[in-house]
């Protein structure tokens, strides 16, 4: 053993702040490159939520300044709210929205917390019942409660025309505009403030109180000096969240405001109904503002003013109310809200089931008949892209969680922080963002993403600096010449069975450079990334006959059935070749590393050229128009969800228990796959179900994205109910939400299943 | 060396405005192979960071670790041929007891008959034999220790890593599996890092201890040793009860000091600090080492508390307003003295240690 120096002089010398930190962070993102895996989930992460996330609510705010037409910079809808001839609109609406987010918040948490303390204060009857119920808006589309409402209470309400026989004219109050708005809103979105203050009060040690008590203070005077304080902040957490969720609501605006108008649907108006994506962005930064800031103000305020641990587990006793006028004024305005409640969705499934509501209230199917008809479509397809943006949402959210709660690196926050920002923005800037981000290639970003995963993959494969650039810039260049290659010369499909045909000359040119125990494991990577262009091409043997098959069928049903299986089997086997291409070059990273060192620098050069061709063809990531960028809006928007599901799952498991895998020689992914995994898949089942629900039920995001070959249902009931097919409109709906209680069902039961319903799950990640 | 801890520093960054904490600094430890050290200190002294440096959970800020000759400051803890025992044990609450300690082998993908094999290995010598199958929430806290430990001893790792292992135990029990972890790593001859708070369980378990304080190593050497020249006061008060009295050296003479404390002239072992003639010093006088009435009477004082406490009784008494602690063992003389009488005291001066003022 070489004796090493007693001291180091080197040490001794100061070295400036600045050196350490940016040494610390070096040596952080090492530590994490040390285990593929996670550097790769990393990687993927940024990547998703930079492109998905941050990208595109930077267009929206850059388009905001800028003339699209002429690319001129501009203020011209800045200037409205100056403008002597536009200010009074502008700023009736700005108030509108503001009056009708605070309103919302306000009644909203009210309304939670009343709920609340009733289920855990209150020795209430039925409490799992009632607690379900009460969940039962956070399962439904956005605007099934603006539908109920007008069916009960419009200008042909059952209740408004029929019981009470009001008739409508010009001046009597109705349903619609800013009273009704927030009537609907605080119906739809008090059930998150419920879950949160809830959440509160039974983590809220009795003891607290029980020591007020034995002070000598009154029930009243405790309730006020001790339990509201410390509720504080939950209640202002439920308050300002609420006030984000009704600011970015477009559904219920849409159909309920009437002559209000609020900033959600002058956004809408101003994409779809005037094309002018400038008035849009710009109008988009305006509702960001208040939104961004209400955010900020959740996340960093109020959450560090939390007094109660959030993750406590409920102390064991609860305090119940005693004095009965007390506990039985709550329970009674607890269930006589819920009846109401139970009445909107009564009124929904009675309209789906009645011929013309208001008029002829007699019996009806044809509204199913027509939903499963010409609706089918809709159905499937959204059903078929939430499903597949679950595990991705869900995946996303896992990675995310464990890098936040277990690895210490610098840029955590912001990734914490952006993923989060996805489901929080309004639905609305987002969906702009991606018209905006993805109607062309955008190709900075395109380049970007490509030099960061290719330098990736040389930095780790390839030692020295000069010949990884060499490498780099030779394999992208033949890349990039072999993607202009088709349209030139080829036809499209010969130009993948090209590369398919590079791609397996290159699996055997590699042979002899793999030691044989890795061998079969790179082949069969680069066979399969073959496979992956061939089954592309050869694809249309199957769904064109498949599509052209099912449109001749007599029955209509069946016909739709086929038809949308063979667009499905499309959306698999012909994803877009960027993406395709972003994919191989991760799994390049996997093959490499597995040749022998001395012929890595010609392999990695094919690989890039191969990942570079595929990259670069056609409009990289023009996505607008295919079904890929919905399934991205889907998980984009769910991800906060199951980040916040996986954080709480894993802060429940003592890090030690991980350190102890890892301690016994497991790495990262083992000790995930054996340790981590099994204690956490009854939250992220969770997740999954939550993140599901809310793909179904989403409209403001996709209304901008959706197409006619992948019509959403939410954008279907919405443009049913401005025809007036409220019955239909209503049909639609229960099939949602049936679709949505199914899919809670079928998990339960596997989930009870795999663990003997040891551990319960419930959908609380819903709030906070 | 076997295992060496060079310079080592770790500097944890301060989060949003707080100052960086220095867990450890310019820590040097050397550990033989087959060895048993302990790291002792109070709580926040930096002795988990060390292990956890060892270990590879923390990365190093400055210095190195190096295992047998390789460095390996850069390998992750899975690599280190090390494991270690947990203070909350971390067993893994979804596997079984023949899981959990099979479940570093099946990582290294050893055949089933092998795993098998060592696996009722160590399960007979942890005393498990017979809870192969019992789910960790079926077993007693001390149960789940053993199976902690057994999970660690069945890698044979070069270095038994082990942070506070005893500390969520009864004291009955701790007692017990003190003396069982002693026995074990006897019998195996593995080289052990041991972190407490407790000194007995230092004194009892280890080879050598290493006292950390404030991040860094203040004292390393065998109990004894540690107990008898402390090299520093926050040493001699850590361990042990402790009277510190101030007194100035006279003289230096024949490998002994004369030294002035409390008005009377004492003649003590000269220690291993280097004093000259006319430096103020403090004395280290354990309670054990104050006789009373017998043969050394250097002062006279009065018994200010006496308590009887069965083996011994326990007097503070006061000399020049400086309050002394004596303990007396002496089973033939039982007779206390009440409070208030006035007794002769001496320092059994071939055992009072000397430090400077300022150590």
């Amino acid at each position: 053993m070489a004796e090493l120096p007693l001291e180091y002089t080197a040490a001794d010398r100061p070295v400036p702040a600045w050196r350490t930190s940016l040494r610390r962070r070096y040596r952080e993102f090492k530590l994490i490159g040390q285990d593929p895996i996670l550097s790769m989930g990393l990687f993927l992460v940024g990547i998703f939520v930079f492109l998905f996330v941050f990208f595109p609510l930077l267009r929206v705010i850059w388009q905001g300044f800028f003339d699209p037409t002429t690319g001129a910079f501009s203020l011209k809808y800045f200037a409205q709210y100056v403008d002597p001839y536009y200010q009074a609109y502008h700023f009736q609406v700005l108030r509108d929205t503001i009056t009708m987010g605070v309103m919302t918040a306000a009644g909203g948490t009210i309304l939670g917390f009343i709920f609340a303390y009733t289920m855990v204060r209150c020795a209430v009857p039925y409490p799992r019942l009632l607690h379900y119920l009460t969940l039962l808006p956070t399962i439904s589309p956005p605007f099934a409660i603006a539908i109920a409402s007008i069916l009960l209470f419009g200008r042909s309400g059952l209740i408004t025309k029929d019981l009470l026989g009001i008739r409508f004219s010009p001046g009597v109050n109705d349903i619609y505009g800013l009273d009704g708005l927030v009537f609907v809103q605080i119906i739809t979105y008090f059930s998150v403030a419920y879950l949160i203050i809830r959440g509160m009060l039974e983590r809220l040690d009795p003891a607290m109180e029980e020591a007020a008590l034995s002070l000598g203070a009154s029930k009243f005077h405790i309730f006020h000096t001790v339990t509201l304080p410390l509720l504080i902040p939950g209640l202002a957490g439920a308050f300002l969240l609420l006030f984000v969720e009704a600011l970015a609501d477009l559904g219920n605006p849409l159909l309920i405001s009437g002559n209000t108008s609020v900033l959600s649907a002058e956004i809408y108006l101003a994409i779809n109904g005037q094309y002018d994506q400038q008035k849009g962005a710009a109008l988009s930064l305006v509702l960001l503002i208040p939104t961004l800031t209400v955010f900020l103000l959740q996340r960093y305020w109020v959450s560090r003013r939390s007094y109660v641990s959030v993750t406590g587990k409920p102390t064991g006793g609860q305090l119940t109310v005693k004095e009965p006028y007390i506990r039985w004024s709550f329970i009674t305005f607890t269930t006589l809200t819920l009846i109401l409640i139970l009445s909107l969705y009564t009124s929904i499934l009675l309209g789906s089931f009645t011929r013309l509501w208001g008029i002829d209230y007699t019996p009806d199917l044809s509204h199913y008949g027509k939903a499963l008809g010409r609706g089918l479509n809709a159905v499937l397809s959204t059903t078929f892209l939430s499903v597949i943006a679950t595990p991705i949402a869900g995946l996303i959210g896992m990675v995310i969680a464990f890098l936040v709660v277990r690895k210490a690196f610098s840029g955590k926050e912001a990734l914490d922080f952006t993923s989060n920002l996805g489901g929080a923005v309004p639905g609305t800037i987002l969906g702009i963002g991606y018209i905006i981000a993805f109607i062309k290639a955008p190709t900075f970003v395109v380049g970007l993403l490509y030099a960061l995963l290719a330098g990736y993959l040389v930095s780790r494969t390839v030692s020295n600096n000069r010949r990884r650039i060499l490498i780099v810039a030779t394999g992208t260049l033949i890349g990039y010449g072999l993607s202009r290659l088709p349209g030139v010369i080829f036809i499209d499909s010969f130009w993948r069975y090209l590369l398919a045909l590079g791609t397996l000359v290159l699996a055997g040119a590699m042979f002899p450079f793999v030691p044989p125990a890795r061998r079969r494991g790179a082949i069969l990577a680069l066979v399969i990334m073959a496979g992956g262009l061939i089954v592309y091409n050869l694809s249309p043997l199957l769904t064109e006959p498949l599509a052209t098959w099912g449109r001749a069928m007599s029955n209509r049903t069946l016909s739709r059935l086929t038809i949308k299986t063979a667009s499905a089997i499309r959306v698999f086997t012909q994803p877009t070749m960027t993406i395709l291409g972003y994919t191989y070059l991760v799994a390049a990273l996997f093959v490499v590393t597995r040749a022998r060192e001395r012929a890595r620098a010609w392999i990695v050069t094919a690989l890039l050229a191969l990942c570079a061709a595929l990259v670069f063809q056609g409009k990289p990531l023009a996505l607008v128009g295919t079904p890929y960028i919905v399934i991205a809006a889907y998980a984009v928007r769910s991800t906060s969800a199951t980040v916040r599901a996986g954080i709480a799952a894993l802060q429940q498991i003592d890090p030690a228990i991980e350190e102890a895998s890892t301690s016994l020689g497991a790495d990262t992914q083992q000790t995930f796959r054996n340790i981590t995994l099994p204690l956490i898949l009854p939250a992220f089942i969770a997740g999954l179900i939550f993140a599901f629900a809310r793909h179904m039920t989403s409209l403001s995001a996709i209304i901008f994205l959706t197409t006619a070959e992948w019509p959403i249902l939410t954008v279907w009931i919405l443009s049913e109910v401005e025809q007036g097919g409220m019955s239909t409109a209503a049909a639609y709906s229960m099939i949602l939400i049936f679709i949505v209680l199914a899919a809670i069902g079928l998990m339960y039961a596997f989930v009870g299943q795999a663990f003997g319903a040891r551990e319960g799950i419930d959908l609380t990640l819903g709030g906070g | 060396m076997f295992l060496r801890l060079r310079n080592l520093t770790k500097v944890f960054a301060g989060r949003g405005g707080e100052a960086e904490v220095v867990a450890a600094d310019n820590v040097n430890i050397d550990i033989e192979e087959g060895e048993f050290l302990t790291l002792l200190g109070p709580s926040g002294c930096g002795k988990t960071t060390t292990l956890r440096l060892i270990a590879g959970f923390e990365f190093p800020t400055q210095g190195e670790i190096v295992l047998d000759g390789k460095r390996i400051n850069d390998l992750p803890p899975n690599k280190r041929d090390m494991s270690m025992v947990f203070q909350s044990y971390a067993i893994f609450p979804h596997l079984s007891v023949f899981e959990n300690i099979a479940y570093g082998l099946k990582i290294k993908q050893l055949s089933r008959d092998k795993i098998k094999q060592q696996v009722a290995e160590v399960l007979r010598l942890t005393e498990l034999t017979g809870l192969e199958n019992r789910a960790p929430n079926q077993l007693s806290g001390g149960q789940q220790q053993r199976v902690a430990l057994a999970r660690a001893l069945v890698m044979e790792p070069k270095v038994l890593l082990l942070d506070e292992p005893l500390s969520n135990l009864d004291a009955k029990l701790r007692d017990q599996m003190r003396t069982e972890i002693r026995r074990i790593q006897q019998t195996l001859g593995i080289t052990s890092v041991y972190v407490t708070h407790d000194q007995i369980e230092a004194m009892t378990l280890s080879d050598r201890i290493v006292v950390m304080n404030k991040g860094r190593v203040e004292q390393t050497g065998g109990p004894a040793d540690i107990y008898r020249h402390p090299a520093s006061a926050f040493v001699a008060d850590f361990i042990g009860h402790t009277n510190f009295v101030p007194g100035t050296v006279v003289e230096s003479r024949n490998g002994r000091l004369n030294v002035e404390a409390l008005g009377q002239t004492l003649s003590v072992l000269k220690p291993e600090h280097e004093l000259q003639p006319g430096d103020v010093a403090q004395l280290v006088v354990r309670p054990e080492m104050v006789q009373i009435e017998g043969e050394y009477r250097h002062y006279t004082g009065v018994v200010r508390r006496a308590s009887f406490l069965g083996d011994r009784i326990e007097y503070d008494v006061e000399i020049d307003g400086e309050r002394i602690a004596a303990i007396e063992y002496d089973p033939r003389r039982m007779t206390i003295h009440p409070e208030g009488s006035a007794i002769s005291i001496g320092f059994l001066e071939d055992h009072i240690y000397v430090l400077p003022r300022d150590a």
